[in-house]
């Protein structure tokens, strides 16, 4: 049935918004990255010539730097995010008594709702530098201040967010999964890592996938994470567009690095699960 | 007093394409006020699609729809006085049952004083007294059967269809319900079609079977009719069991009987008339007008048709045994009401003895 | 036996990972809770030797939260209305029709939720400047309802999805028009989902701060935005209390989700899925 006059109708609102508020605005900023930036003015000027500078600036290894460090501690984030959120979600599913399972699940889903910023201000009062646990830490011979121990940090910020969401889309997937074929698979002999290992992981793969990517997005796109447990030592793409924006006002790098991300995020969520879907059909 | 022979629906030369198959094929029937006419078949073959057609939620290609006389072409559902018991009944989750059973009699405009007086009527009918504050999510299947049904009587439509009605019920479930069903049909005097691919079912609720195969009907009458006297082989095999002997007819033996001769050689007597012309034939004999005798108790009555066979298992039933016996004609499955045990052991030789009569003839389609 | 003997020691490093990351997840929360109510005048170790109110009379008496505070209420606010208004139309609309692009349309809608919230800040501030609109209010409101749209959207979508077919079609047969169908019958089932999706689009419009952050002005700013700039600043206890009382709004939330929708069915409906 295609789409009618009514149909049409409904839709204008949304269609309004959405261009006006993102279609157009995201054509914009591409096409403010190519345009040249003076330093010291504020953005580009309106009829500034066209150039490739700003994203020929990108290639160059410290800002190429950057790039890998957040890919590099979003695929680290993520990972462990999922190697603590698949042995959960199992234990909520198959273990846990049903009269705590909604508590449990309660739990996490308030976790999710949480404020990011009420979350990242806990972890950096109760783990940070002036926080309660200082002394145990400089006890430990951890430095608070050290590059690895922010890092550490930021990825636990990550983390925080990542492993409430990827064990509610794993809780999804393993209730999909018969219990009987793990069971099939022990009457044949093989103990329970075995089985395991062959029945239940392959048979999560599409969700496990599916909340790899979403962590992976949520990762590189970050901001107030990287930016308050960061300390500035350690900074994201986000991080780094805002600095672009805000401290200098060079809107057309900023965008060039904006268009990046976007692309990349684009890339990965579409590109990903076009792969998952074509290798892991259920 | 004569009252007007008028058929509450007719359907004449229907056809519904979906694409460039044809789910309905030329479909004619009718039903007469008060009747029970059950709509049997496998899946797919065509009948849910006649149930829509009849509903309104599908409009024909081509042909003629009346109901009481009156075309229901380019008529929308709401605008037939016909109603549709669901086979997941769908009930509105968020409405109490007597919400649900007032909700017709709201959008048919009745008086809202009657309203609540026909709810109640409706409710006692079904035996659901006091269940009018519930919700549907709050009760089992049965009840839930129970309360479709009141809500599809409630605004006295003169036509009712039931689709697939026990399918979604346990077997125990089924024969209660079942029965129940036909009661309060009856009492109300409905003009009901029931739509299913379970014979068991057509066959306990229905007047008129009506057996349809790939959008056509192969063939309308009386559950007795369609079980002792199949018109085509499809028919023969989708309605109970049968066992099958192919061969030709060979000579016209009078009085209305002629021999049959079938692939194997076995020679049989059956009641038929047609001409001696070398056509393929098949003759089909229901399991329970078999009877088997143990071989050395003599033969059975003469212008019996009798088979040679050794028993290769005797299932019990419990209610009936089944004897699977093989022959030079195949296995030959004959069934008999468990009265004291069963009458032969696996491996014994014994007679098979069947009547002419009960043989069936029809001519072969396909090879 | 080594097959049992990796299972019952993988067994214990699973209980343990368990243990620990619960732990983990839950302590900062505590502790946080904990030194909202610590009566220093400083940050100290644990446990605080005694508790106030101070930290929360100190954020309600501070007009620089305050602000942020009211302009936090009224964008969610108006935000959300304006968000759900156009979600519910969107929904019903895209749900009507089967068409080869309608995947694509769905996915175009909800494109939003994909893209880092700075670059969609970013992206609507150069638009707005370039259309000469200035007001930060203005902006903010811009920023907030395109976030907070793709979440009604989802919602209501999949709310319909979960509409049995077969209810409308009863309501037909039984005397409804198409238009008294969808009132009775479609529009109170799919009511819940819409709710669950304003309660959503509310909960990230208060907690927003990419995109806020990018169209703020001075005189104009949201609460997270506020508590940000405060916490790169000078990092006390005031943040704290702000945090918790933003617990205590979650959790009227979460209460509010549960008693309209079961938490059950905003799970399994995949709302944490992209």
């Amino acid at each position: 049935m295609k789409p009618g006059r009514g149909s049409l109708l409904l839709l204008s609102p949304a269609g309004a918004v959405f261009l006006g508020f993102f279609f157009l605005p995201m054509a914009g900023l591409f096409i403010e990255s190519f345009r040249i930036y003076v330093p010291g003015s504020i953005g580009s000027k309106a009829d500034a010539p066209f150039t490739l500078a700003n994203y020929g600036e990108l290639l160059t290894p410290s800002f190429a730097g950057f790039f890998f460090e957040t890919l590099r501690i979003s695929l680290l984030a993520s990972l462990v995010g999922l190697l603590f959120a698949f042995p959960l979600a199992y234990w909520i599913t198959r273990s846990l008594a049903a009269r705590w399972q909604p508590i449990v699940i309660g739990l996490f889903v308030t976790l999710m709702f949480l404020s990011v910023l009420v979350r990242t201000y806990a972890l950096e009062l109760t783990f940070g530098a002036v926080g309660p646990l200082r002394p145990l830490l400089v006890e430990i011979g951890i430095s608070p201040n050290s590059r690895g121990y922010i890092e550490t940090l930021v990825i636990a910020g990550l983390l925080h967010y990542i492993v409430p969401m990827a064990t509610l889309t794993l809780l999804g997937t393993i209730q999909n999964v018969d219990p009987r074929l793990f069971d099939a698979a022990q009457a044949l002999g093989a103990p329970r890592w075995k089985a395991h290992l062959g029945v239940t992981l392959p048979l999560c793969m599409r969700g496990l996938l599916a909340a790899f990517l979403f962590a992976f997005t949520f990762s590189i796109s970050a901001f107030v994470i990287p930016m308050i447990l960061g300390k500035g030592r350690v900074l994201f793409i986000s991080n780094l567009i805002y600095t672009r924006f805000s401290e200098i006002a060079n809107y057309p790098s900023g965008a060039a690095i904006s268009i990046v991300l976007f692309v990349v995020a684009i890339a990965i969520v579409y590109g990903m699960s076009h792969l998952v879907n074509k290798r892991w059909k259920t | 007093m004569q009252a007007t022979q008028q058929a509450v629906i007719e359907f004449r030369n229907v056809v519904k394409r979906f694409g460039a198959v044809a789910a309905v094929d030329h479909v004619t029937f009718s039903v007469g006020a008060g009747e029970t006419v059950s709509l049997l078949g496998p899946s797919g073959c065509g009948k849910t699609t006649t149930l829509r057609l009849v509903s309104g939620f599908e409009e024909p290609d081509e042909g003629a729809i009346e109901i009481a006389g009156e075309s229901m072409v380019g008529k929308r559902p709401y605008e037939r006085n016909v109603g549709l018991l669901f086979q997941h009944y769908a009930l509105f989750p968020h409405m109490t049952v007597a919400e649900n059973v007032a909700y017709g009699l709201k959008h048919r405009c009745w008086p809202k004083a009657e309203i609540g007086d026909r709810v109640r009527e409706m409710l006692r009918l079904v035996r659901l007294q006091g269940f009018e504050n519930r919700r549907p999510g709050q009760m089992s299947g049965g009840q839930q059967q129970r309360v479709a049904l009141a809500r599809v009587l409630a605004t006295k439509p003169k036509l009712v269809l039931l689709d697939e009605p026990l399918s979604a019920l346990d077997a125990k479930l089924r024969e209660e319900l079942g029965l129940e069903l036909k009661q309060i049909l009856t009492a109300v005097g409905s003009t009901t079609i029931v739509v299913t691919h379970d014979q068991d079912e057509a066959m306990s609720l229905a007047d008129r079977i009506i057996v349809m195969n790939r959008g056509r009907i192969e063939q309308q009458g009386t559950p007795d009719e369609i079980y002792m006297q199949p018109r085509t082989a499809f028919v023969a095999s989708f309605i109970g069991r049968t066992n099958w002997f192919h061969g030709k007819i060979v000579e016209a033996a009078g009085d209305g009987f002629s021999r049959f001769a079938t692939d194997s050689g076995t020679a049989l007597a059956i009641r038929n008339s047609s001409p001696v012309d070398g056509k393929k034939w098949s003759v089909c004999i229901r399991p329970e007008r078999v009877t088997v005798t143990r071989s050395q108790d003599g033969s059975g009555k003469p212008g019996d048709n009798q088979l040679h066979g050794d028993v290769v298992d005797v299932v019990n039933m419990g209610a009936e045994f089944h004897y699977i016996v093989e022959s030079p004609e195949g296995r030959i499955m004959v069934v008999e009401p468990n009265r004291a045990g069963a009458r032969v052991q696996k491996g014994e030789r014994v007679t098979l003895h069947f009547r002419a009569e009960d043989c069936v003839v029809l001519a072969r389609d396909g090879v | 036996m080594s097959g049992r003997l990796v299972d019952n020691v993988l067994r214990l490093v699973g209980l343990v990972a368990i243990g620990t990351i619960i732990c983990f997840l839950l302590t900062p929360i505590v502790v946080t809770a904990i030194m909202a109510f610590d009566s220093r005048g400083y940050l100290g170790p644990l446990p605080p030797p005694s508790l106030s109110l101070r930290w929360f009379q100190r954020f309600f008496s501070d007009d620089y939260f305050l602000r942020g505070l009211g302009v936090s209420a009224q964008l969610a606010l108006l935000s959300v209305t304006i968000s759900v208004c156009v979600g519910v139309a969107t929904a019903f609309a895209v749900e009507r029709m089967s068409f080869a692009g309608k995947e694509a349309l769905i996915s175009l809608f909800l494109s939003p939720l994909v893209v880092p919230p700075v670059v969609t800040g970013f992206a609507l501030l150069l638009f707005l400047s370039h259309l000469g609109i200035i007001d930060g209010f203005t902006r903010l409101l811009c920023g907030h309802i395109i976030i907070t749209a793709p979440y009604t959207i989802r919602a209501t979508l999949t709310g319909l999805a979960g509409i049995d077919r077969s209810l409308t079609e009863a309501a037909l047969i039984l005397g409804a028009t198409e238009r008294k169908a969808f009132w009775d019958v479609t529009f109170p089932l799919a009511r819940t989902s819409i709710v669950s999706g304003a309660i959503f689009a509310f909960a990230v419009s208060m907690d927003d701060v990419a995109v806020s952050i990018m169209l703020t002005d001075a005189k104009t700013y949201t609460l997270p935005v506020a508590l940000i700039s405060s916490m790169r600043a000078n990092f006390d206890l005031s943040i704290a209390a702000a945090s918790v009382m933003l617990m205590t709004l979650t959790a009227i939330l979460i209460l509010i989700l549960e008693k309209s929708v079961s938490l059950n069915r905003v799970i399994g409906q995949g709302v944490f899925r992209s």
